[in-house]
């Protein structure tokens, strides 16, 4: 299932490991995370950040493996492949939903088949809901814990028109709902952060929750975004800034250490 | 297990499903089963291919990092198959609210998205606003569950039963809300293991109704720590979707065909237990 990344432009790496190392930087040292189903990207992201900046933070491996240091991703971000060296494996139903309810874990990843403006996702459906074109495996936890997260980032190694869209076909998990204080008015905490994607950085602007440029990588763009995304990107005041180089130390732990076989690649 | 039956399958994802025992509802060819499986992959997909399923509650069917369930996916795009999708928590909560006798189990989850919808019909979720403090929230109904199926590491002959180490996913869940429930046992050992160590115990003898001997009971999931997934099977049962014809002699081959669990094992070669095989380090 693996497939290549790009090399980026003068930065001596490849996207995979430039999304790596920025949602890595994302992460402060109070970062209390877990994963989902098919997250390469935050997986890999959380182990690095830990390596470097951030040695405090906390990363529950497949949300079951407090403070796992597997030698290797597997080919599963959901599997047992990734425990090894916890130091708790929390009972799922009662330990993890207590946690993620409470917002002790206060920091979730998740990507859409579909993602808009406000950082809401479908993994639900392609098509009407009744007669879909293709049936998605399904929201799992996304519905619940976009509710319950303060600090939600979003990734997708498939910027195009098809992932960015205008209008969901159908809202499996929720961002910043309708945008301004929707989701504040519905009781949740913060929202989304971040969306890294192999063209750019989007932040969220602060009135109206949409997703906005925050940095362009090597070679990529504002027409180039503008073209792979359904709806319309907003600017920010300043010129739009490149995507920061990842550091040699960086690109070496995560070669090394913590994606040693590349399964971040999976993704792509 | 009567046709037309609600049966609940344990485990998540690429883990620790009850795969021994949905290889017997396949060949006992089974039908109308309405299938509850929280975060599901392999188990829902033989049970549509074979099919045994017409009706899947679940959050989440997938082959993760492999793929999508290929079976479920087409079924349940044609319509063949109903899909009534819940999301991880709100199904819990279903499954809670059964489980304790009560009308209904508050969670905040669901809420802004285009879930709790698709059940307003049926009434099995409402979004309601609590008087005093103005808060919204789900309330998910119970959700009865016939018989659920999981698979453990020990059990007695008497019905204790136990995972080790404590790790139980969403299993206990579904267990609390069933009618009856059936688990499969990588081994039987004696009460006395129980006894002596009676804080290792995940299910006690009155919540299980019947005991089967399934060693690599999980297999092609993962039993942690004593097995990991077979990525091999994974692959090999996608690459024979191509076509129907190639799937039907993959499917009579490697799955419904071999007559006994051992016949099942050795058709499918998976590592020796113990090796540590994809389990981390």
């Amino acid at each position: 299932m693996s497939g290549a990344a790009a090399a980026v432009p003068g930065y001596g790496c490849t996207i995979d490991e430039l999304m790596v190392v920025t949602f890595s930087r994302a992460m402060a040292n109070d970062t209390r995370a877990f994963n989902g189903a098919v997250s390469f990207i935050p997986v890999c992201g959380y182990r690095l950040a830990r390596r470097t900046h951030a040695p405090e933070l906390v990363w529950a491996a497949s949300s079951i493996a407090v403070d796992a240091d597997p030698a290797v991703v597997g080919s599963s971000t959901l599997s047992d492949e990734l425990w090894g060296g916890a130091s708790m494996l929390a009972n799922s139903p009662f330990d993890f939903w207590t946690y993620a309810q409470g917002a002790r874990y206060n920091t979730f990843a998740f990507r859409g088949a579909q993602m808009d403006a406000y950082g809401n996702v479908n993994n639900s459906v392609i098509g009407p809901y009744d007669s879909p074109k293709v049936r998605l495996p399904g929201g799992g936890g996304m519905a619940d814990l976009g509710c319950m997260i303060p600090r939600i980032y979003l990734w997708s190694s498939t910027h195009d028109p098809r992932t960015f869209v205008d209008r969901l076909h159908f809202r499996s998990g929720i961002g910043w709902g309708d945008g301004g204080d929707h989701r504040a008015s519905l009781g949740m905490p913060g929202g989304p952060q971040l969306c890294i994607t192999n063209l750019c950085v989007f932040d969220f602007e602060q009135e109206s929750k949409r997703m906005r440029l925050a940095s362009l990588h090597p070679g990529v763009s504002v027409d180039d975004v503008q073209a792979a995304t359904g709806f319309e990107v907003l600017l920010p005041g300043d010129e739009v800034p490149t995507t920061a180089q990842p550091s040699t130390e960086e690109l070496h732990i995560l070669r090394t250490e913590v994606d040693p076989t590349g399964a971040r690649l999976r993704e792509f | 297990m009567p046709d037309g039956a609600t049966v609940a399958l344990g485990g998540l994802s690429m883990n620790s499903a009850p795969m021994a025992f949905v290889r017997e509802l396949v060949r006992a060819n089974k039908r109308d089963l309405t299938v509850v499986a929280i975060v599901a992959g392999m188990c829902v997909d033989w049970l549509v291919a074979a099919g045994c399923a017409s009706r899947v509650v679940a959050g989440l069917v997938s082959f993760e990092g492999f793929g999508l369930a290929p079976n479920f996916r087409h079924a349940t795009q044609s319509g063949k198959v109903a899909m009534e999708e819940y999301s991880e928590h709100l199904l819990i909560c279903r499954l809670q609210a059964q489980a304790r006798q009560l009308p209904f189990m508050p969670t905040v989850a669901g809420l802004g998205t285009d879930v709790p919808a698709l059940h307003e019909a049926s009434g099995a979720l409402r979004i309601e606003t609590d008087a005093a403090t103005g808060r919204p929230y789900v309330a998910c109904t119970p959700l009865a569950v016939d018989v659920a199926v999981v698979h453990v590491h020990e059990a007695d002959v008497a019905g204790n039963a136990r995972v080790n180490p404590k790790l139980i996913w969403m299993d206990s869940e579904i267990v609390n809300a069933a009618e009856r429930t059936i688990v499969t046992a990588e081994r039987i050992v004696d009460t006395g293991s129980f006894t002596a160590e009676p804080h290792r115990t995940s299910y006690p003898r009155f919540m299980v109704d019947a005991v089967c001997e399934a060693p690599r009971g999980a297999y092609p999931t993962s039993c942690f720590p004593e097995y990991g997934h077979d990525g091999r099977f994974f692959e090999d049962y996608l690459g024979a979707c191509g076509s129907p014809a190639d799937f039907a002699n993959f499917f009579e081959r490697r799955v419904a065909g071999p007559t006994t669990w051992g016949d099942f094992l050795a058709a499918n070669d998976p590592q020796p237990v113990g090796d540590g095989g994809e389990v981390g380090s």
